[in-house]
């Protein structure tokens, strides 16, 4: 039945018809006349008056007028608790980033951002997930104050940095992508999709999909690429023990990601791509940083209430960029906080790639000269990615962000550091943060703040170390 | 090495006082102890404990109800449980660190320090999560049924509830100048833990473990070796736990005045059991304040899986005085109670003394130690705490079991429901879950204590449930 434009009005944040509540999607497929091709037309059918109304407290002064109401409503936000803060409905930073999509995708995607939209401003939706982050997830997740790697770190004097980590490690699956994953499959439910797909390197994400679709009872298919299955076996465990199919794509995780995307292509109805990366088309990019700031929104907070002020560096590793963008994104603002990126050296994109178009998205990306793209490699699996976030790779041209890079046996030194000095063991993907200390430390004046993201825990690289280890000796 | 003293079971020795001996005749049903196989079943407790200078608590009238009695009493005992069966070179060790304990319970300082590695470090408050699904799974027909919380000590630091005690336990042994810490392990998580708070503390740290626990566990030894601890296997008598834990107390007695020994659950001699119940306790406290927040009341029941005991001391201890709250400890059945091959310690078990406290454990008729079996280590021990031996025999807590085959199960479905993967312990928790909601009012509040995560049994059960 095809649903009236005319009737349709927004009520608590959900457009809703005859006092229902109805789906953006449901609303562009039942009249071709509202299809985002012409949203900007979308004003002039339905009752605007109603929709205004609702959403100028939050929607910024001015800035609306019936007539373009979607258009202007994505461009500038002002999301609860934050500054406004632009972003534009094609999705760039600058020059990076975008909707690199063939047709057929562009629909879903524009009706994939009305719905984050409209759930970033539902006041229910944010309770629901604040609640799932709290009793679900374990957040907040401490600030910790790293006494012993502090004291390695001082120099002859006693004089040096002080180190937090920011403990990822403790969430719910063991990493920071059960923040992105729950409230994606709490927004897939919301809009009504059944089924997720998705795409795993080091096998976290899987994991938290995995975990999340179980909670949510969504039916859960998880890519992950054949090399990458032998590498992280115990992940793959983990993620048929939630109940969620894992299916082998040859190759590693570009692959799996390539073939996720277009297993979720050949059903947009009633699939939902959970993007686990801060890559992609958008608003995928901008949907992952959204769900992950809240470390650095709690790092804001736990670092007023610990020493009355803010970081003075933050560290965080890079292999497409959701932990780093989640701490970061807060202090973007703050011109007094250095953000540093590392990544690995073998999958340095933002040091070494040039740009181009990946995955639906302009970014910098590993690639020879005929534009092919080159495999990565990383002994923190999480890292191997060719590409990276569109928002970094705008953060490192405008200068606002520093990215280096740590070898292998670098990330080696530093998991087996951590271990011994602080009992915490590390995800190698961490240890490339944890690393670049070594260089850090004697640049920093004496009592400089700095934050480690400490993204995830290395329990599931135990063995990978131990192989390393024998390696080492053996030669 | 279980310390034995000989006892009489005819009338008390003119020199001693008379021991404590509550009126109740069914509390006194079993006799102490089995060392003489004797057919003769006496009313009259026998066993004493050496002279001390504290005097004896007189408490004739005093009915064994656990809200009036201090659990545990100057002796270190629950009831005729617990207790110090040590040589005596570990005496003193153990009043110094019964003195130690009391007067930092009063500190400031420490409650500070404490607290903020709680916090900071192990991750504390864990959540109180309302299980929708599973509360969905155990509704009936007509829509009421129980409403199952779980307690998220699987978000802890290391993955188990474990850390709490370690913690604890090693801020005391800094207090005491020690600069060397032995723990025993048997699946490893307390090994874990403690190598975890040693490496945080710059502490010497030797774990002993049974030579077959550790071709069991191999990862976790790694762990612990990646933490920087000494992992010594032991190989006397069948080579798991309850070998390693005699192994540690030999090393503890010939090293003591340097070395502290972090007991991994709530059994062993005064003040142990009384002392990582306390570090526990924590668990218990915060699910108060937050079923009171949640639903402004207390729970009704709570649900723990027993091994060793002490993650369900750690939830039960703050209930225990509040009669409306239903205590449930459920043990490992192994391959079933008849079968022989099982932990169910309060269930098959009868008292006698092992690793220096008087408590139910599972013996033969020569009181000999009966190796137990279940598919999760954390269980695998022939004793138990010697207060949840009280709590029984008062009828304050009540003990059911639970088979391999059910917490296979039990796992299998907390996963598939609710994205938590649960550790094999905790898991025969949540299989009692299907025996014990039939059986409940509706909207009841069941608190299950998640005592840990499954990431270290998933290899176990995909064998076990061939996915």
């Amino acid at each position: 039945m095809a649903s009236n434009p005319s009737n349709v009005f927004l009520q608590g944040g959900k457009f809703t018809e005859f006092g229902k509540p109805i789906t953006l999607r449901k609303l562009f497929f039942s009249n071709p006349s509202v299809l985002p091709y012409n949203y900007r037309n979308f004003g002039a059918h339905i009752s605007c008056s109603a929709i205004v109304e609702k959403l100028s407290p939050a929607a910024g002064q001015g800035e609306l007028d019936s007539k373009s109401l979607t258009t202007r409503y994505l461009m500038t936000q002002k999301l609860p608790g934050q500054t406004e803060k632009p972003f534009s409905s094609t999705g760039k930073f600058g020059r990076f980033g975008g909707k690199f999509v063939p047709e057929t995708l562009i629909t879903c995607l524009s009706i994939l951002e009305a719905e984050l939209t409209l759930a970033l401003h539902d006041t229910d939706f944010q309770e629901e997930l604040a609640t799932e982050l709290r009793d679900y997830v374990g957040r907040e997740s401490p600030l910790y104050y790293a006494k012993r790697l502090t004291d390695y770190y001082k120099n002859s004097e006693g004089k040096g940095p002080e180190i937090y980590l920011k403990r990822e490690d403790l969430v719910h699956t063991g990493a920071h992508k059960i923040n992105n994953a729950i409230a994606q499959a709490m927004l897939a439910k919301r809009i009504g999709r059944k089924s997720i797909v998705a795409a795993t390197g080091a096998g976290q994400h899987g994991v938290a999909t995995a975990a999340a679709c179980a909670k949510l009872s969504l039916e859960c298919t998880i890519f992950m690429g054949s090399i990458d299955i032998e590498r992280q076996s115990s992940n793959v465990l983990h993620m048929k023990n939630l109940g969620a199919q894992v299916k082998a794509v040859d190759g590693s995780f570009k692959d799996a990601m390539s073939e996720a995307i277009r297993n979720w292509v050949g059903s947009l109805e009633t699939r939902y791509f959970l993007s686990g990366t801060a890559v992609g088309p958008h608003p995928c990019p901008t949907m992952v940083r959204e769900f992950q700031s809240i470390i650095g929104k709690e790092t804001r907070k736990q670092a007023k209430e610990k020493w009355g002020g803010k970081p003075d560096v933050l560290l965080a590793c890079v292999g497409s960029g959701s932990n780093a963008l989640g701490m970061f994104h807060e202090f973007i603002g703050d011109e007094d906080v250095r953000l540093i990126g590392i990544e690995a050296s073998h999958s340095a994109s933002l040091s070494r790639g040039d740009v181009g178009v990946y995955h639906g998205t302009m970014s910098y990306l590993l690639q020879d000269e005929e534009g092919q793209i080159i495999g990565p490699h990383s002994i923190g699996v999480g890292l191997e990615y060719p590409g990276v976030s569109p928002e970094l790779s705008f953060l490192k041209e405008s200068g606002r962000a520093e990215f280096y890079t740590i070898t292998d046996d670098e990330a080696l030194d530093a998991y087996e550091r951590l271990c011994r000095l602080e009992g915490i063991i590390p995800a190698l993907e961490a240890c490339h943060a944890l690393a670049y200390l070594d260089k850090l430390c004697r640049t920093l004046d004496d009592g400089t703040k700095v934050v480690v993201n400490c993204s995830g825990r290395g329990d599931k690289d135990a063995a990978a170390v131990i192989m390393r280890k024998q390696d080492r000796l053996e030669s | 090495m279980a310390a034995f003293y000989t006892a009489s079971t005819t009338a008390t020795p003119p020199s001693l006082p008379k021991p404590y001996r509550p009126s109740s005749a069914a509390y006194l049903q079993s006799p102490p102890l089995k060392f003489n196989i004797s057919s003769k079943i006496t009313t009259t407790p026998s066993v004493f404990c050496t002279l001390t200078k504290q005097p004896m608590v007189s408490t004739e009238e005093v009915r064994p109800q656990a809200g009036f009695l201090q659990r545990p009493d100057s002796f270190g005992r629950f009831g005729k449980f617990g207790g110090k069966y040590v040589p005596e070179t570990l005496m003193y060790a153990l009043s110094e660190l019964e003195d130690a304990f009391k007067s930092l319970s009063t500190d400031q300082e420490f409650q500070t320090e404490l607290n903020g590695i709680l916090r900071d470090y192990v991750g504390r408050e864990t959540p109180l999560y309302f299980a929708e699904r599973l509360t969905e799974h155990y509704r009936r027909p007509n829509g009421g049924g129980p409403h199952i919380y779980l307690k998220r000590e699987d978000l802890n630091h290391t993955g188990a509830h474990k850390i709490n005690n370690a913690v604890g336990q090693v801020l005391l042994a800094k207090r005491l100048g020690k600069k060397r810490i032995i723990a025993e392990t048997g699946a490893g998580q307390h090994g874990v833990a403690t190598a975890t708070v040693c490496a945080r503390f710059g502490l010497e740290c030797i774990i002993y473990m049974g030579a077959q626990d550790m071709e069991r566990q191999a990862l976790n030894v790694f762990r612990m070796r990646l933490l920087g601890a000494e992992v010594r296997p032991v190989h006397s008598g069948t080579a798991t736990l309850k070998d390693a834990t005699s192994e540690a107390i030999r090393d503890w007695v010939t090293n003591v005045e340097s070395t502290h020994y972090i007991l991994g659950s709530v059994a062993g001699p005064h003040p142990y059991p009384m002392m990582v119940r306390e570090f526990h306790a924590c668990i218990g406290k915060e699910t108060r304040k937050q079923s009171l927040e949640k639903w402004g009341g207390k729970p009704d029941v709570l649900v723990a899986c027993v091994g060793g005991g002490s993650n369900a001391m750690g939830l039960f201890h703050e209930f225990v005085d509040d009669k409306d709250v239903r205590l449930i400890g459920v043990e490992a059945a192994g391959f079933g109670i008849e079968s022989g091959k099982h932990a169910a310690t309060l269930t098959k078990g009868e008292v006698g003394v092992l690793h220096g406290a008087m408590s139910y454990l599972l013996q033969d008729e020569d009181g000999q130690i009966v190796e137990p079996h279940s598919i999760s280590a954390g269980l695998d021990y022939p004793g138990v705490g010697p207060e949840h031996s009280f709590l029984k025999d008062i009828g304050r807590a009540e003990y059911f079991n639970v088979t391999d085959e059910e917490a296979l199960e039990a796992f299998k479905r907390v996963s598939r429901m609710e994205g938590i993967i649960p550790a094999l312990e905790t898991s025969h928790a949540l299989a009692h879950l299907e025996k014990l909601c039939p059986t409940l009012p509706d909207g009841a509040k069941v608190v299950l204590n998640c005592s840990g995560r499954g990431d270290k049994d998933v290899h176990t059960a995909i064998k076990h449930l061939k996915l």
